[in-house]
């Protein structure tokens, strides 16, 4: 298993990763869209033949009204099944948060999930400090809410400018492991 | 230069207005404009106006209108470049864009100065890779706008692109030194690191590598600038800086396998112990790194390896990690470590069921008792690893005793339906897929793979209805799935429709796909603008090598290979005209047959008329879309898009040129697949049916540089000997000296005769079960009177081999059904019977007794 930033190259090979785990879909452009503005941002996990088989693809927005700086955004995230349960989805999430904070000083970033994406939503609280920001009624183009969340970065923050060796692995969260034997614990949202 | 036809001030005043009116995307009071101009006698004829409505009226969709204005206006003032930088965009509007450059550099002739029309002509060569073209444009604009930031890199990339890398390198210094830099500049750190890669390109890795450490307190990069730093000092052999570098990197990311690699061959460690014992010393500080874990078992071999994959597995079963298997899969490679892992893990087995411990070692010594879990993990791994050694029954006897004992695990049923996949049912297969998808119908993973085995099992609608649980509502699943570019679901499609023998569809799936490909190459051109101003310029260069090389990806290969199997078939064997019904002899049908008959003709006539409603309720939602498309282009100002020719499949069969076709999607293969034997493969059997010698003959030189051995290549070689054999004589005297030739300098294998190749093959290829099949078919062509038994014993020869598989017995099978051998009805049964006890499962094995 490697985890590494994602190239062009790579964007065709997360959007077929993309269509076979989840229900939100998007044309190769939107993918380009993201890999030529915040090439830092998108993160794939590969398997030993070089096979995408989990992906992050992230972008900034603009400063909320009333905030002062910009903020990241977790637009997809998403681990093949046969896959999951290796902890892929919270490495990729460390990655992308880590080069939001150096490369565009973001605050926090934030995602939406489907209110009734329990393993995501687990995932997003337990192991990476998400909060629940709001209820964003009829989010999905199926009807369905979606929770608005944020992860404060300031931590982060304070600790890639304390030292050269930061580790991004090491957070301050807790991994919860699933006993349930068909527990999935890769997170989905868009 | 001004127009030779100039309007008098009033007119020219509405003129303005028009231009206006078309930059404000006011398209219908534009046209009122030209009306007051055009309806003025002395004006009809005026060509920049005429010009300017036609491109008014392809804005609103009137495409011929518009074509008939603009040429009409050029016609009436060819020294206007108005009315050529019109004509131009006219055409690129329609994706011409050779014929629009053109357009352009007549236009510049009369105006040479013009920044739009130099603009508009710089995004069509750098999307048509005219690099030559693109640095002088880029050279007009920077001289023109010498203050823009855009013609600064536009100008420096226009000779990176054309590997004059000192001259861009130079653009680039004159205008880094120009700027005056705040504390926290993306772009101006985006900027360091493209000049950086343009000096890594050229060579000068040590210049590279003090740019970057004089620079890099103004990159905010840092994981590549460590990337870079790391990877130059280890090219120049500045062994103590990778060395840190990369423990740097592997501090922010202890899952790149890529940054181990790199920090072991800086320590220059030869030996595999060294390696394994710096993986554990790296496992007490990333306890949670995957790559520390797994890396080790790559290398070590011998007692090193089995004290390591035992606390592999035993940590893995104990957690319960469903990915254990697919994480050690490339293991396999090294039989050694098969047996390892086999020994290992069904000593396992057999410890948990008797003390619920892995090892005796574990339970003597009083060890607590694994969680009741590992064993089922246990089951689940074994089953996976027989199913890989394919050891059908023993795969189906450990994935049933998972089941037994947890039967909800999702996980099960799909390994139970791809060990069944593997022995050849692709209806059982699916059938647990089906079964695992319905006890979790919120994950589209497992609803993915259950249309896919469904498609495997040629169940096309079920398949659909499948996909349609997590597409778009109001839309056809069919269509959805195109929208999205879903491009496994299509070639799955084609290649089940290919086997159900509807051509006509599966062609039109094949032609979707190639055209995701079209419409990704032309999603670039919004980018060549974008990414200078956002100066993502490392990505962007990315991006332009990429799309040249964008259909070397397999999905575009599959579809292409699909696509030409289907056209050859076409050609070999080509449709009726129409689908009128066969003349069938009525009297000679008994009464049973002729029901039958009726029953089919009666459903034919009700599919048909399904068909012509959901044809006219397709037509007229294509309308509507149209509309809809035609009020969005208006709104948002888009040219008019131009409409692609609908996919019908009845027409695609009844192609009147399929090899031209067929060699349309070859093409890119040709250019990008060419490591692959089977772009040589197909291109022989194309230019065989055109009897195109010389081409036939390259293809088999490039195909034999690949494998020599190939048994697909073999066959090939056969049939182009036996073709010089006939028609040789005819051919024409010089094309046969080059031929000979160049067969006597390049392929002396052609100069022999059918049998003593054959013969030659078969004695280089003894052990090889594919090689063995095609030589049996040719044995029997070269001499059909005698050697039936010849080649039946070759085929049984073959069956007795170590590499014989199912694959191969699949071959035979289809071979004597084919009637290629002539009667085979005795032998094939033969066969059979030993085939079925030996792969029992096997669908069309059972289907072929019931016949």
């Amino acid at each position: 298993m490697n985890i590494r930033c994602a190239k062009p190259q790579d964007l065709m090979n997360m959007q077929h990763c993309n269509l076979l785990c989840l229900p939100e879909n998007y044309q190769m452009k939107y993918y380009f869209y993201h890999g030529l503005t915040w090439p830092q941002l998108s993160y794939v996990a590969e398997d030993d033949k070089g096979n995408i088989v989990g992906y992050v693809l992230a972008k900034m927005e603009e400063p909320e009204p009333g905030e002062e700086s910009k903020h990241g955004h977790i637009t997809s995230l998403a681990v093949k099944r046969p896959f999951r349960r290796l902890g892929l989805a919270q490495k990729l999430m460390n990655q992308a948060s880590a080069a939001m904070v150096e490369c565009f000083d973001a605050q926090y970033v934030s995602l939406h999930v489907r209110k009734s994406n329990r393993a995501a939503l687990n995932l997003y609280t337990n192991s990476l400090g998400f909060k629940i920001l709001e209820i964003e009624p009829k989010y999905y183009a199926d009807g369905e809410d979606a929770y608005s969340m944020r992860r404060d970065l300031s931590e982060l923050a304070r600790k890639i400018n304390k030292s050269d060796n930061f580790v991004a692995n090491e957070n301050s969260y807790a991994i919860k492991h699933h006993n349930h034997t068909h527990h999935k614990s890769d997170g989905h949202c868009c | 230069m001004p127009s030779s036809d100039p309007l008098p001030p009033k007119e020219n005043a509405i003129f303005r207005k028009i231009l206006k009116c078309y930059e404000m995307k006011q398209y219908k009071n534009g046209l009122k404009l030209a009306k007051q101009i055009l309806t003025n006698p002395k004006h009809t004829e005026h060509g920049e106006t005429l010009a300017m409505k036609g491109l008014t009226l392809n804005c609103l969709g009137r495409k011929d209108e518009a074509y008939d204005h603009v040429r009409r206006g050029l016609r009436n003032d060819l020294r206007s470049h108005v009315c050529w930088h019109v004509y131009g965009l006219l055409q690129r509007s329609d994706k011409r864009y050779d014929e629009a450059i053109k357009c352009y550099r007549n236009a510049l002739k009369w105006e040479k100065d013009n920044i739009q029309i130099l603009r508009d002509l710089s995004l069509l060569q750098i999307q048509m890779g005219d690099l030559e073209g693109y640095r002088e444009t880029r050279h007009q604009l920077f001289k023109l706008r010498p203050s823009q930031h855009a013609s600064w890199i536009g100008f420096a990339m226009s000779y990176h692109l054309l590997n004059d890398f000192d001259t861009a390198y130079e653009i680039m210094e004159t205008f880094r030194t120009s700027q005056t830099v705040e504390s926290y500049d993306y772009k101006h750190s985006e900027f360091l690191l493209y000049q950086n890669q343009v000096i890594q390109e050229s060579g000068n890795l040590e210049k590279a590598l003090i740019h970057l450490e004089e620079h890099q307190g103004q990159i905010l990069d840092k994981v590549v600038v460590q990337e870079i730093v790391g990877s130059l000092s280890l090219k120049i052999k500045k062994y103590d800086k990778a060395i840190g570098t990369y423990m740097d990197l592997i501090k922010r990311n202890p899952d790149n396998a890529e940054y181990f690699k790199c920090y072991l061959e800086a320590k220059q460690t030869k030996s595999s112990d060294e390696t394994v014992q710096f993986y554990k010393e790296m496992s007490k500080e990333f306890p949670k790194s995957l790559c520390v874990q797994r890396l080790p078992l790559d290398v070590a071999q011998g007692t090193t390896f089995d004290g390591l994959i035992s606390d592999y597995l035993k940590k893995n079963l104990r957690k319960g990690v469903p990915p254990l298997f697919v994480n050690i899969r490339s293991l396999y490679k090294d039989s050694y470590k098969v047996s390892t892992i086999e020994k290992m893990a069904l000593e396992f087995c057999e410890n948990l069921k008797a003390s619920g411990h892995f090892t005796k070692d574990d339970f003597e010594s009083g060890l607590a008792q694994e969680p009741a879990s590992a064993l089922l993990w246990t089951y689940y791994f074994l089953a996976q690893h027989f199913d890989y050694q394919k050891n059908t029954q023993k795969a189906l006897d450990y994935v049933d005793a998972a089941i037994e004992h947890t039967p909800t695990l999702i996980e099960l049923f799909v390994v139970k339906g791809k060990i069944f996949k593997h022995a050849g049912d692709p209806i059982e297969a699916y059938k647990w897929l089906d079964e695992a998808q319905s006890l979790d119908t919120a994950d589209r993973y497992i609803n993915s793979k259950c249309a896919k085995y469904m498609l495997r099992a040629n169940m096309l609608k079920e398949a659909e209805e499948m996909c349609a649980k997590f597409t778009r509502d109001g839309v056809s699943a069919m269509e959805n799935l195109n929208e999205m570019q879903c491009m496994w679901f299509q070639t799955e499609c084609a290649l089940a429709y290919k086997r159900l023998n509807q051509l006509g569809d599966s062609l039109k799936k094949c032609h979707e796909i190639e055209r995701h490909f079209s419409e990704i190459v032309e999603d670039q051109f919004d980018f060549h603008t974008y990414c200078i101003r956002k100066m993502t310029l490392r990505s962007y260069v990315d991006l332009l090598r990429l799309e040249n090389r964008l259909r070397d990806h397999p999905f575009y290969f599959k579809a292409a290979k699909c696509a030409i199997e289907v056209y050859i078939k076409l050609f070999d064997e080509p449709l009726k005209a129409s689908s009128a019904t066969e003349e069938i002899d009525l009297e000679n049908l008994s009464p049973a047959e002729l029901k039958k008959l009726k029953n089919k003709q009666r459903k034919a006539k009700k599919k048909a008329e399904v068909e012509n409603a959901q044809q006219a309720k397709a037509e007229k939602k294509k309308e509507q879309y149209n509309k809809s498309k035609q009020q969005q282009n208006q709104d948002s100002g888009d040219p008019e898009a131009p409409q692609l020719d609908e996919l019908i499949p009845e027409k695609l069969e009844r192609t009147e040129d399929p090899l031209s076709k067929a060699i349309e999607f070859l093409k890119p293969l040709q250019m990008l697949s060419s490591g692959l034997i089977e772009t040589h493969l197909m291109t022989f059997e194309i230019y065989y049916r055109k009897n195109k010698v010389l081409i036939m003959l390259k293809a088999l030189k490039k195909a034999y540089s690949i494998d020599p051995n190939s048994a697909a290549l073999h066959m090939c070689v056969f049939k182009f000997i036996k073709l010089l054999e006939t028609n040789l004589a005819e051919a024409d005297e010089i094309l046969k000296q080059v031929l000979l030739q160049e067969i006597k300098e390049e392929l002396p294998i052609l100069e022999k005769k059918p049998v003593e190749l054959n013969e030659d093959y078969i004695k280089r290829n003894p052990n090889n079960p594919d090689a063995l099949i095609v030589a049996a078919e040719i044995l029997h062509e070269t001499s059909p009177e005698n050697n039936k038994t010849k080649a039946i014993d070759l085929m049984k020869t073959s069956t007795k081999l170590d590499g014989f598989y199912l694959e191969h017995a699949l071959l035979i099978h289809d071979l004597l059904k084919s009637n290629k051998l002539g009667n085979c009805e005795k032998e094939l049964e033969e066969f059979l019977s030993s085939f079925r006890e030996k792969y029992p499962y096997v669908l069309s094995f059972k289907q072929t007794n019931l016949q």
